[in-house]
């Protein structure tokens, strides 16, 4: 299109827009093929024209500022295969929430695969999924300046060169394997970050914490923020050491949190202290004495009563009081020693029974070990199958056959009846187990469903069917 | 539990339903039967009129059924002629290990039903095998006259449709002058009240292809940005004038019956010499799924030839009416078979049907993008000059990437374009695809926008649609 149709049809097309005839307006040459007819023959002929020259001589006017995102960064890990897609979005699409996800998520990674990016992307704060998807943690978070992800090992001088969730990754690895120089990183780089920063950063002192890191956690009192002042006080009490001082003003809160619990003496031949919770007077009460169990350090609390926390733990009356309870185990999981967390588990897991399940509480500060036994303990007894969904940092792929003899049990009548509370527990068991089981248990467990009556397409077979489709694969890929 | 003809008797809802059934026995339209008797589930899928087949799945032992067709008769003709194959010629069904992921979605939904009791089974209250079958083969013998009448007939209809047609045509062009006298400004404002109007008029006068298209305009319009409407306004409208007079250029034309009044059924393309038959192997691009202003809903699979060295598409088109409710779909994105597709005779073919699908192909890519075409619209262009009525294109997009604008609206452009070519793409894009290069991507280009169906990049076959 020439310059004088360019203008010719820019005065026709705002005659049209107003109304009236655009003949006189259109340039001579589509004037004489236009012509010869009436005059309204001869502006549909215009029309016509103006059309196919808007059509295909005419593009939208790109804008000048189009912005670029960086590229989406590769992944340490191959990507699932796309015959595997369908299972993990099918998967996904069944998770319920976000922890249901990330099972998905970290169920894949435990085959030392990735998902597609299209099916599943961590929000730019997630900080629950597998480590390899720390680069498209940064990249969503959108950090600007920063234009490659640095491959080397994180120090003070590199610092800037790594995204905040690719150094968080690090550190947290270097805390495992040289506990020292990672906090001397986090000491002399963390104070210039913002509190929030500061904050996940200190976190991050719960891999191998130890004696050593008393001076800096102490050091940590005079910090501006006030989470990061609690969360050392809760780290040096996992260490022994008491509380750092408080706010000032009103009463010690260990002291009014101490009188929420009386002790006394149980046993005729062993005489042994008993500390028992008192029972609330009203709800307001109850709401004081939840916030002074998530402010106050088991140790201090321990030591209120003139004993440790072993002793402490010990003499606890577990079942007095169930909200207590789960006050208390929280307490023990945010501020209790190593021993003291390990000394819980392993008391309740002997002794079974419903308090048993208050050691869900402790799942994320416990070993391998006592995790599997809190596990197949719950899957012992069929009236706590339910609490499985509440599991936290529970590790995949493990959960045998031979475990499931309770389970199966109560899942057959479950997935044939007509109980929908029933189907419904049971579909969240099936969902927790697609995570916990090996593959071949999976398998296993899906033919022994449909035997029992569920449809072989059940969304909650979902994650199982990945599972054991992804040790197929793994098979395969080996031959 | 097998079938017997008396329990299909039981079932079916009706005679006509019956006898429709017994139509579609016949082996040639099942151009897939299998069975899993463990599961006690048998299933198939029907040729039908549409360009996708129908999927059909029954229970052996409940007797529940689900066919993709969107007949209000339940059990459907093609539910009850798959109950048939298995009572009559049970040996037509191969036997399958695993079940198909679209039997397994309807497992997965279904509710188990008691199976009906042999007394309700017995009571067929009226509705004969028999009788079907004996209609199905008795074809009436006309005699000559009857059959010169029958013509006859047909040939004064065509031509009552094809004067009123002309009339349909000549008041849309009517009305077309109408509104460029009016001002745009103010057809883009009353746009649908105007286009239903003259939509109406179209069908009483039995141009009713062209009247769904007048139908569709208004909200074509909508979905751009005000200032770019009166131009869109010229283009849908100009397009309407030429394919009126391309109509009255070729009447008899199939591609301007079509696009003017009417389609042609599954069997004339088939019959057409016309109609371009491609054997090769075809991956599932992606799906468009519209509800329309007449209250059809249009499903579109986009297909693309991986055997071509050139990008080449073909486009399986099925209408049905809302009220039926959501199909499931008879493909998904990224599969890829075998199958000779018969195309509508066209200026530029696209639209087909299956004639026989085969079974799936694993490897192949897709056809690589002219380098040297430095227009990523050259594809658009040549379709226009072939077929300038047409509205949507399938265009294959060089290597490049998808960027915002300050509004946060998407555009596609080519990667080190020194010439900064970018196109706007029509919907809200993933913000994950910002950060992904795409080495080559298939969209409909219509004039204004680019609406993304598939996407080929290093972390594999992306789905856009």
């Amino acid at each position: 299109m020439n310059e004088l149709e360019q203008i010719g049809l820019a005065a026709m097309r705002d005659c049209w827009i107003t109304g009236g005839t655009s003949f006189d307006l259109a340039p001579v040459a589509w004037q004489q093929i236009a012509g010869g007819s009436d005059p309204d023959e001869k502006e549909r002929r215009l029309l016509v024209i103006a059309a196919q020259a808007l059509e295909i001589a005419l593009r939208p006017a790109a804008p000048s500022t189009l912005k670029r995102r960086p590229p989406l960064p590769a992944l340490a890990l191959p990507m699932l295969p796309a015959q595997l897609r369908p299972l993990v979005r099918a998967a996904l699409k069944q998770a319920a929430d976000t922890r249901g996800k990330v099972r998905v998520v970290a169920l894949v990674a435990s085959h030392g695969l990735v998902l597609h990016p299209m099916d599943w992307m961590p929000a730019a704060s997630d900080q629950d999924s597998p480590d390899v998807y720390a680069p498209w943690v940064d990249w969503q978070a959108g950090v600007e300046g920063q234009s490659h992800i640095s491959q080397d090992r994180l120090t003070a001088q590199n610092w800037h060169d790594f995204y905040p969730a690719a150094r968080r990754t690090a550190l947290a690895e270097m805390r495992r394997r040289e506990p020292a120089s990672a906090r001397l990183l986090i000491e002399t780089k963390g104070s210039g970050e913002p509190a929030e920063i500061r904050l996940a950063l200190i976190q991050l002192m719960h891999f191998g914490l130890g004696p050593d890191d008393v001076p800096f956690l102490k050091g940590l009192s005079a910090d501006r923020s006030g989470k990061v002042r609690e969360l050392a006080g809760r780290l040096l009490a996992r260490l022994g050491q008491h509380g750092l001082p408080g706010e000032g003003g009103g009463e010690d809160p260990v002291t009014e949190l101490a009188a929420f619990i009386s002790a006394g003496k149980s046993g005729f031949i062993r005489r042994r202290t008993t500390y028992t919770p008192v029972k609330p007077k009203s709800p307001a009460q109850d709401q004081r004495r939840a916030e002074l169990f998530g402010t106050c350090n088991l140790v201090d609390l321990a030591t209120r009563f003139g004993v440790g926390e072993t002793e402490f733990i010990a003499g606890w009356q577990f079942g007095a009081d169930n909200n207590a309870d789960i006050f208390f185990a929280r307490m023990v999981a945010a501020s209790g020693s190593d021993g003291a967390v390990a000394q819980m588990a392993d008391t309740l897991v002997a002794e079974g029974g419903k308090p048993a399940l208050f050691v869900l509480q402790l799942m994320p500060r416990l070993d391998t070990g006592r995790k599997q036994a809190l596990i197949r303990l719950i899957l012992k007894d069929a009236a706590y199958l339910a609490s499985l969904s509440l599991l936290e940092a529970a590790e995949a792929g493990w959960v045998e056959w031979g475990d499931l003899g309770q389970v199966l049990q109560a899942l057959r009548p479950a997935v044939g009846g007509s109980d929908d509370a029933a189907r419904r527990t049971a579909d969240n068991v099936l969902e927790m187990l697609g995570f916990l089981a090996t593959s071949a248990t999976a398998k296993r467990l899906i033919d022994e469903m449909v035997t029992a009556g569920m449809p072989p397409a059940a969304p909650s077979l979902g994650l199982l069917r990945l599972n054991a489709a992804l040790a197929e694969y793994q098979s395969e890929s080996r031959k | 539990m097998e079938f017997d003809l008396k329990t299909i008797e039981a079932l079916a809802p009706d005679q006509a339903s019956l006898s429709a059934a017994s139509k579609l026995t016949k082996r040639s339209n099942w151009p897939r039967l299998e069975k899993n008797e463990a599961l006690a589930l048998m299933w198939g899928e029907c040729q039908g009129s549409g360009s996708n087949p129908y999927r059909v799945v029954v229970d052996t032992g409940d007797h529940g059924y689900k066919c993709t067709c969107p007949s209000r008769k339940f059990p459907c003709k093609h539910s009850l002629a798959l109950m048939w194959i298995a009572a009559t010629v049970p040996t037509s069904f191969t036997p399958a290990d695993s079940t198909p992921e679209w039997v397994n979605d309807w497992l997965g939904r279904r509710r188990k039903t008691t199976p009906p009791s042999t007394q309700q089974a017995s009571g067929a209250g009226g509705k004969s095998i028999g009788e079907a079958a004996r209609t199905d083969e008795s074809t009436e013998v006309e005699d000559t006259a009857a059959v010169e009448r029958r013509e006859a007939a047909q040939r004064k209809r065509a031509e009552e449709t094809r004067s009123s047609v002309s009339a349909a045509l000549d008041e849309m062009d009517q009305w077309i002058s109408d509104q460029l006298r009016l001002g745009l400004a103010g057809f883009v404002d009353n746009s649908g009240d105007r286009c239903r109007r003259i939509a109406a008029r179209l069908v009483d006068m039995k141009a009713t292809a062209l009247a769904g298209r007048l139908d569709e305009i208004p909200s074509r319009l909508m979905s751009l940005r005000s200032e770019e409407r009166p131009d869109a306004a010229i283009r849908e409208l100009g397009k309407l004038v030429l394919l009126a007079k391309a109509w009255r250029a070729a009447p008899d034309d199939p591609e301007m019956k079509r696009l003017v009044s009417t389609s042609e059924t599954r069997e004339q393309v088939l019959a057409s010499p016309h109609a371009v038959q491609v054997e090769s192997a075809w991956e599932v691009l992606g799906e468009k799924i519209e509800t329309r202003r007449d209250g059809l809903v249009s499903h579109s699979t986009w297909l693309l030839d991986i055997r071509s060295a050139a990008p080449q598409f073909a486009l399986l088109l099925d209408y049905f009416p809302a009220s039926a409710g959501r199909r499931s779909n008879a493909f998904t994105p990224g599969d890829r078979f075998d199958a000779r597709l018969i195309f509508y005779p066209s200026r530029q073919p696209l639209r087909a049907l299956v004639m026989d699908r085969k079974g799936k192909v694993s490897s192949g890519e897709w056809p690589a993008v002219a380098s040297s075409e430095t227009d990523p619209l050259a594809t658009h262009l040549f379709c226009q000059d072939a077929a300038p009525w047409l509205t949507d294109c399938p265009v294959m997009l060089p290597p490049g990437a998808i960027l915002l604008d300050d509004r946060g609206a998407p555009w596609w452009q080519a990667a080190g374009d020194p010439n900064g070519i970018a196109l706007p793409i029509n919907e809200a894009v993933s913000p994950t695809l910002l950060g992904i290069d795409l080495a080559a991507t298939v969209a409909l280009w219509n004039g204004s926008r680019l609406d993304l169906l598939a996407a080929r990049s290093s972390f594999g076959r992306l789905d856009l649609s």
